[in-house]
C-alpha cells in the first residue's frame, strides 16, 4: 500500500506543485488549505508524513497547531515544516513541538522529495 | 473574490445526495420503510467523503448552516421521488437546539417544492457534549405537530445517550453498527441490543439496526425483535437513477410537470437563501 502524504498549505500553486512531484514518486497525496480540514483529514486517514506551512489561511501559526494536534491525537506522522519563516524561535517552537524535518521557502523540489523519503525509510 | 472552503460547502448545487433504504424485514422478505438521504460534499474536493464533511462542519461550528443548506439539496431530490417514500433527513442538535428558524424554514423548503412534511423523518445526530434542552424540546415539539418524526441516531455513542432519549423522546432509536458488528459471536453485544430493544418497547419507539454487516447478524437482529434494517448488505447508499433502476422505488412521474420544477425553480431556490440569511441574522452566524 502506498504512503500517505498530507500536504497543508494555503497557496494552491504550492500544494499542486509538491502534490504532483510527490505523486510521480509513487505517493498517495492529498493537499489541505486550512487548518480544521487538515484536522478532519488527519482524524480520518492514516499519513506516513505530513508536510505543513506554519502560515495558514490568516492563522499566522496555524501550522504549530496541526503540529500540536497531531501529537495530542497520538498520531504517527511524522511532520516537515516548509516556510517562509525562518525565525530561530519559530523554529525551536516548532522542534520542541516534535517536528522530524524543517526546511526553509524556496525549497528545491529534491530536497523535500529527500526529505520524505528519509522519514518514511525511518517509519518502515 | 474565490470562494471560501466553508462557501463552497453552503452552494447546494455542489453536494450530492444519495439514498439508503432502511427495510422492514420480516421472515426474511424485506419491504421498502423510508429512505435516508445522506449528503455528498463537492466532487473533487476532502469534503466528498462525509465523515470528512461532517467533522470539518463541526470543527467550523457551521452545522446550523449546514443543515440548512443539506436539507434544501435532499428536498431537491425528493421532489423527483413517488410522493407516498418517506424519507430521513440528518439534522444536527445544535441546529435544533437553538433558536435560529430552522422549524419554520424546514416548513417553507418543503411547501415550495410541494413536499408533504408527513413524509419526513427527522434523525438526530449530536457530537457536541450539550446543547440547549429546552430549546430542542421545544423545536421538536414544533416538528411534531407538522407532522414530522423524530429518530434519534447512532444510538449507544457519544452524545446519543439516555438524556438525549429522553430530550427528544424519537419515534425511532437508530442502533450504531458497532453494537450489530459479530452479534452472531458475541453474546455480550447480544446483551446490549437486547436491552435497548426493551428500552425502546417501554419507551413505544421502534428499532433501526444500521450497518449490519453480514446474514448471520442480520438474523440475530431478528431474533431480538428488531425488524427495521438498513445495511450495505441489503442496498448500500446510492443515487436515486440507480435506486429506481434496481425497483426499490418507482420511476419519478413526470418530473418536468411538477410543481416548481419550471423555470421559476431557479427563483424559489433563491428565496431559499434568503431564509437562510434570515435564519442566519435570528441566530447562528453561517460562516464563522
Amino acid at each position: 500500500m502506498a504512503n500517505k502524504i498530507l500536504i497543508i498549505d494555503d497557496d494552491e500553486q504550492l500544494r499542486n506543485v509538491c502534490r504532483d512531484f510527490l505523486a510521480e514518486g509513487g505517493y498517495e497525496v492529498d493537499c489541505a488549505e486550512e487548518l480544521e480540514e487538515a484536522q478532519s483529514l488527519l482524524t480520518f486517514i492514516p499519513y506516513s508524513v505530513v508536510i505543513t506551512d506554519l502560515r495558514l489561511s490568516k492563522l499566522a501559526f496555524g501550522g504549530l497547531d496541526v503540529i500540536r494536534h497531531i501529537r495530542e491525537q497520538a498520531l504517527r506522522a511524522r511532520v516537515i515544516v516548509l516556510t517562509a519563516y525562518g525565525w530561530p524561535d519559530l523554529k525551536a517552537e516548532a522542534s520542541a513541538s516534535g517536528i522530524d524535518a524543517f526546511l526553509r521557502k524556496p525549497a528545491r523540489l529534491s530536497e523535500l522529495g529527500a526529505a520524505v523519503h528519509t522519514l518514511i525509510g525511518a517509519t518502515s | 473574490m474565490t470562494k471560501s472552503l466553508l462557501e463552497t460547502i453552503l452552494d447546494p448545487s455542489k453536494l450530492s445526495v444519495l439514498f439508503q433504504p432502511i427495510f422492514e424485514v420480516q421472515n426474511g422478505i424485506k419491504r421498502l420503510d423510508s429512505l435516508e438521504a445522506l449528503i455528498r460534499g463537492p466532487q473533487g474536493t476532502n469534503f466528498n467523503r462525509a465523515d470528512i464533511l461532517f467533522d470539518y462542519v463541526r470543527r467550523k461550528k457551521a452545522e446550523v448552516a449546514v443543515d440548512h443548506t443539506c436539507f434544501m439539496a435532499v428536498c431537491d431530490e425528493v421532489m423527483r421521488l413517488p410522493a407516498e417514500v418517506r424519507v430521513n433527513v440528518n439534522v444536527h442538535a445544535a441546529t435544533l437546539g437553538q433558536s435560529c428558524g430552522f422549524v419554520e424554514f424546514f416548513r417553507r423548503c418543503a411547501k415550495k417544492r410541494s413536499l408533504k412534511l408527513e413524509r419526513f423523518t427527522i434523525e438526530i445526530v449530536e457530537h457536541a457534549p450539550s446543547c440547549d434542552a429546552s430549546q430542542l424540546t421545544t423545536t421538536i415539539l414544533q416538528l411534531r405537530e407538522l407532522g414530522i418524526r423524530i429518530a434519534l441516531d447512532d444510538v449507544g455513542l457519544g452524545q446519543s445517550n439516555y438524556r438525549m432519549m429522553l430530550d427528544c423522546d424519537p419515534e425511532y432509536f437508530k442502533l450504531d453498527g458497532y453494537f450489530v458488528r459479530n452479534l452472531n459471536r458475541d453474546p455480550k453485544r447480544r446483551a446490549v441490543v437486547a436491552s435497548l430493544v426493551a428500552l425502546s418497547e417501554s419507551l413505544e419507539s421502534a428499532v433501526v439496526a444500521e450497518a449490519v454487516g453480514s446474514q448471520e447478524d442480520l438474523s440475530q437482529v431478528a431474533e431480538l425483535g428488531v425488524n427495521l434494517v438498513q445495511a450495505n448488505i441489503l442496498c448500500p447508499a446510492m443515487p436515486l437513477a440507480e435506486l429506481q433502476k434496481l425497483g426499490y422505488v418507482d420511476a419519478t412521474p413526470d418530473f418536468d410537470a411538477m410543481p416548481g420544477s419550471d423555470a421559476a425553480f431557479g427563483k424559489m431556490q433563491n428565496f431559499d437563501r434568503r431564509d437562510m440569511r434570515f435564519a442566519a441574522a435570528a441566530g447562528q452566524s453561517f460562516y464563522t
